[in-house]
């Protein structure tokens, strides 16, 4: 950029943006003025005195997804937004040009559209105390599909947009700003309309799904930015939505990763194992600790344990046994009887005897006891993650992208458990092969008679379980 | 200013899709591969910023897709972050032969994962051979 082209410049104190963009109308200057304000920028394309384009940077989560929200607030269908999307990668102009080319929007709803979207940002940008401020001549945007709006006109509604804003901070709404984000609550499920909300409030009500923030909201409704944070702090005082702290989701986030790392990499050195005295003790390591790590990200991250200070290990370990003892329990009552020797120690689930159980047993008997184990906790821990991300983070953008991995992480036990179960139906189809001519392995018990009868193997037919001299599987129940 | 594409080689599904995850948080666009020779073809058709590369991977190893990367004019720049559970010194010694930026050893925490990434992700786009227009994503990226 050509030094002599900057005409002018200054501070935001001196001279502030209305006044700038005023002048710069009257004396019909064609060229771009840079706005910047700590992070933000705003840049205005005027071609002789007139707005002919504008554009804001300075936040990534302000780079709205105009047609996913247009779909949301049911303004178009999906097939049609996927069809533009790929043609504009991104391009807000674009995108708004191809819907009316396609006869999905009017050409006047884009330049309303085009127009408060200028309105909007330069309403924020008048909001600005601090800042600098230059204007280049000759830096003309070129191909607007924006018709040249007037300054005078454009700054009298930013004002009016700028006014509401400060109306409501004092009427103190002070806990929203345009870059808020809210999302329903997991609870709310129910037909919203029977709540006596009027449409602007259902319509935001749509828009808020922990992805979108305000001023987005405020872009697709074509609503003013305060108007909306009105809404939403209804909406909040309703229980309907709730506002996400993206910082605190970043951290549990990162949590939860960190685990499935930790977790990944415990079971890493006996993934492709085909010797169950080896595989099978080694996920039960990974299941173990990976319910305890859960438990301790809940212990942090639980939302009625959120905001109330400082907890004292007690009251974490209470809460976390109120909420997972009593379904541990019942699955070693009903499915998983080895369950009963796992118990909770500060918080924390204790599976020592059962990784120990090698000193009491040996053989087949040995592994049953482990493959029960590895199933029993394997369901203890998909009813653990399932119950913690429905009350950390619900059905929000973080919990679908935490759920995600998660299914990942679960496909790589799960492919173990398979190769195990693989490894485990070829020994007992041999088995049955050598049963006749060859003395059973450690831990069988012999069968009585001789004569193998493999349609019968552990199919559990009462007076075969009955048999002290039936095979370990079924025996291993009374046991 | 377009956005970084990094590329993850890894043949655990976990790991891809955490470090996409916590980059893609990070608006850094991620593609991945689960073996050598994808993670080759994917370096040809992406001209990645950076490479996380496992070292243990089926059908070729993390050293050896490094050497291949490294003899290679048009790829030689880009910086390659090894990936491994082994943290020896020989391992590491190995790495940094065969033509290695950065170690990371794993169980890597995310905060530091997205540390080291950003610290290789400076002047990125400089390295960048020229490429045809439309190739790189259009999106912004804030390092």
């Amino acid at each position: 950029m050509e030094q002599q082209d900057r005409i002018m410049d200054g501070d935001l104190q001196t001279l502030g943006l209305q006044s700038i963009l005023k002048m710069l109308a009257l004396s019909g200057k064609t060229g771009k003025l840079f706005v910047h304000s700590g992070p933000e920028t705003l840049s205005v394309g005027l071609s002789r005195g007139q707005i002919v384009a504008l554009h804001e940077e300075g936040t990534p989560q302000l780079q709205p997804d105009l047609l996913g929200m247009l779909c949301l607030i049911h303004r178009l269908h999906l097939p049609q937004a996927q069809a533009v999307h790929e043609m504009a990668q991104g391009d807000q102009e674009l995108i708004l040009a191809m819907l009316v080319e396609r006869g999905w929007m009017s050409h006047q709803e884009m330049q309303q559209r085009l127009e408060f979207a200028v309105t909007q940002s330069i309403s924020h940008a008048l909001r600005w105390a601090n800042g600098r401020f230059a204007f280049h001549r000759h830096l003309v945007p070129l191909g607007s599909r924006m018709q040249p709006l007037d300054v005078d006109s454009v700054l009298l509604e930013a004002l009016r947009q700028a006014d509401e804003w400060e109306e409501i901070v004092k009427e103190g709404v002070t806990q929203l700003s345009r870059t808020t984000i809210a999302r329903w609550q997991p609870e709310v499920s129910n037909d919203v309309r029977n709540l006596g909300l009027t449409q602007e409030s259902i319509d935001v009500l749509c828009l808020c799904n922990g992805e979108i923030p305000l001023q987005a909201i405020a872009l697709v409704l074509m609503l003013p930015e305060a108007r909306v944070a009105r809404i939403i702090a209804r909406l909040l005082e309703l229980n309907l939505v709730e506002v996400v702290d993206t910082a605190f989701e970043t951290e549990l986030q990162q949590d939860l990763a960190n685990l499935m790392m930790r977790c990944q990499y415990i079971l890493a050195p006996y993934r492709g194992s085909r010797t169950p005295e080896h595989l099978l003790p080694g996920l039960i390591k990974t299941l173990a600790e990976c319910v305890n790590g859960l438990l301790m990200h809940h212990g942090r991250y639980a939302r009625s344990l959120r905001g109330r200070g400082h907890l004292s290990p007690v009251e974490i370990v209470r809460y976390l046994e109120s909420c997972f003892m009593q379904p541990l329990q019942l699955l070693a009552k009903q499915h998983y009887p080895i369950l009963e020797t796992a118990n909770f120690v500060n918080g924390q689930l204790d599976c020592s005897d059962i990784l120990t159980l090698n000193r009491v047993v040996k053989g087949e008997q040995l592994e049953e006891f482990y493959w029960e184990a590895v199933r029993g906790l394997g369901t203890f821990l998909r009813m653990v993650f399932e119950r913690l991300l429905r009350d950390e983070v619900g059905n929000s953008h973080t919990g679908r992208h935490l759920n995600m991995a998660w299914k990942h992480f679960l496909s790589e036990i799960d492919g173990e458990v398979k190769n195990y179960q693989m490894v485990r139906a070829q020994r007992k189809v041999t088995m049955r092969g050598y049963d006749v001519t060859q003395p059973p392995s450690i831990g069988m018990v012999p069968k009585w008679n001789g004569a193998p009868q493999p349609e019968a193997w552990g199919n559990g037919t009462p007076e075969r379980e009955g048999d002290p001299y039936w095979s370990i599987d079924t025996q291993r129940r009374s046991i | 200013m377009a956005v970084p594409t990094v590329l993850v080689v890894d043949d655990s599904p976990t790991v891809r899709k955490i470090v996409q995850m916590t980059l893609q948080r990070e608006h850094i666009r991620v593609i991945t591969a689960a073996d050598g020779l994808s993670a080759l073809t994917s370096v040809a058709d992406n001209m990645p910023a950076l490479i996380l590369l496992d070292i243990q991977l089926p059908r070729m190893d993390g050293y050896h897709i490094c050497q291949i990367i490294r003899k290679n004019l048009q790829f030689r720049q880009i910086p390659i972050i090894m990936l491994s559970g082994k943290d020896g010194l020989f391992d590491k010694m190995r790495g940094r032969l065969a033509g290695s930026t950065e170690y990371l050893t794993k169980p890597f925490d995310s905060a530091e994962l997205v540390r080291t990434v950003k610290k290789h992700l400076v002047n990125w786009e400089e390295r960048m051979p020229v490429q045809q227009e439309g190739m790189r994503p259009r999106q912004r990226y804030r390092g």
